[in-house]
């Protein structure tokens, strides 16, 4: 496989990549069930859970870079922000017995809830 | 613009929850004509279907920097999805009920990632709040509720929780949270400004049965994790020796 140097964003749960000189990005990746997994020196890779032997390999500048990529890369997904939420929410429950979520209007979204729920 | 738009179809159509779902008319691009579609709303992504039981959705409208608002006449329970740019378009929806519409609006305008990123932030901020006292000593300002206002990213950002799935991003969606769960990510070394770790809290279950206030000294929770796994261990031990012993 050829490497090809591109520019890459990621922007809330999408990486775009754009070729170096050009404004508009040639694609995108949607980050939701995906694996990030760190490869040989400097290299990591995205993989879907559909398609998991399909690997969309990067190789950075350095592996201080690769690092913060994995980091970044796998807390971007929106899955992961709703667990994050639903964990502080929780927590903040524990130690103070009410919901933080109730002040903003939003305790009874779907989205927040914990559990398995119908659709 | 390629989209991985095998991953995409995956998301709509896995069974993981999505936050709505149901029928609305949408209404074309270039002929005004409403099509009757289902939709459903996951994270971020709005995606719509030509039928309830087609296998592929036929689009996605991705949620972010859009503004949600009922249609003027609001005839027909409709109401927009707007985009701000140049090359944008709106996307003209329609309820089948005033409770349909509503639940809509609802939903849709507390979609988008950034949305959820700022309510994130402000539980982490609550949290950090309650273990290390207001920011700046006495009585932190707080903002009224509902102002949401963007937040800079703090540099010492806590490292955020340690439940997670298997796989990135493929939730076990019944989450049982909080304890016995493997860390994430090795990064998060938290430590005082002296650079000393912080001693882990006492769990709150004997912060309760003490009558102690909330108070507990600051922690990851990389150690908050640590010593929760380490209570989960001991109370199972005490469970299982429990049920060796011969009942009277």
């Amino acid at each position: 496989a050829v490497l090809k140097k591109r520019l890459v964003k990621l922007v809330v749960n999408f990486l775009f990549y754009f070729r170096t000189d050009e404004a508009e990005p040639i694609g995108a990746l949607l980050l939701e069930h995906c694996r990030i997994t760190k490869e040989e020196e400097n290299v990591f890779s995205i993989s879907f859970i559909e398609e998991p032997e399909r690997k969309y390999c990067f190789e950075c500048a350095s592996e201080e870079q690769c690092q913060e990529w994995v980091e970044a890369l796998k807390r971007a997904s929106y899955e992961f922000l709703r667990r994050s939420l639903i964990f502080y929410r929780n927590e903040i429950q524990k130690m103070t017995g009410k919901d933080p979520l109730e002040q903003y209007g939003i305790s009874e979204e779907a989205r927040f809830q914990l559990g398995t729920h119908q659709q | 613009m390629k989209l991985n738009e095998r991953s995409l179809a995956f998301y709509a159509t896995c069974d993981s929850p999505a936050d709505n779902s149901g029928f609305l008319y949408k209404r074309g691009e270039r002929h005004t004509a409403y099509h009757r579609r289902w939709f459903v709303l996951k994270g971020n992504m709005l995606f719509y279907f030509e039928e309830r039981e087609s296998r592929e959705p036929v689009g996605v409208i991705v949620l972010e920097g859009c503004n949600v608002e009922l249609c003027d006449s609001a005839e027909g329970f409709a109401f927009a999805i707007r985009f701000s740019g140049a090359k944008s378009r709106t996307y003209v929806l329609a309820a089948e009920s005033q409770a349909a519409m509503e639940s809509w609006v609802k939903s849709l305008s507390r979609a988008s990632f950034d949305y959820m990123r700022l309510v994130v932030r402000e539980l982490e901020k609550q949290l950090e709040e309650m273990r290390w006292g207001p920011a700046g000593g006495g009585g932190g300002s707080r903002e009224p509720p509902g102002s949401w206002k963007p937040k800079q990213c703090p540099e010492r950002l806590p490292a955020l929780p340690a439940v997670l799935p298997k796989e990135n991003g493929c939730a076990v969606w019944n989450n049982a949270l909080g304890v016995g769960q493997p860390p994430d990510t090795s990064g998060c070394g938290g430590n005082d400004d002296e650079g000393t770790p912080r001693p882990p809290p006492l769990p709150p279950r004997r912060r309760v049965l003490n009558g102690e206030a909330a108070v507990e000294s600051p922690s990851t929770f990389c150690q908050l994790h640590e010593r929760y796994s380490r209570e989960v261990a001991r109370l199972r031990q005490d469970w299982l020796e429990k049920w060796r012993v011969p009942r009277p």
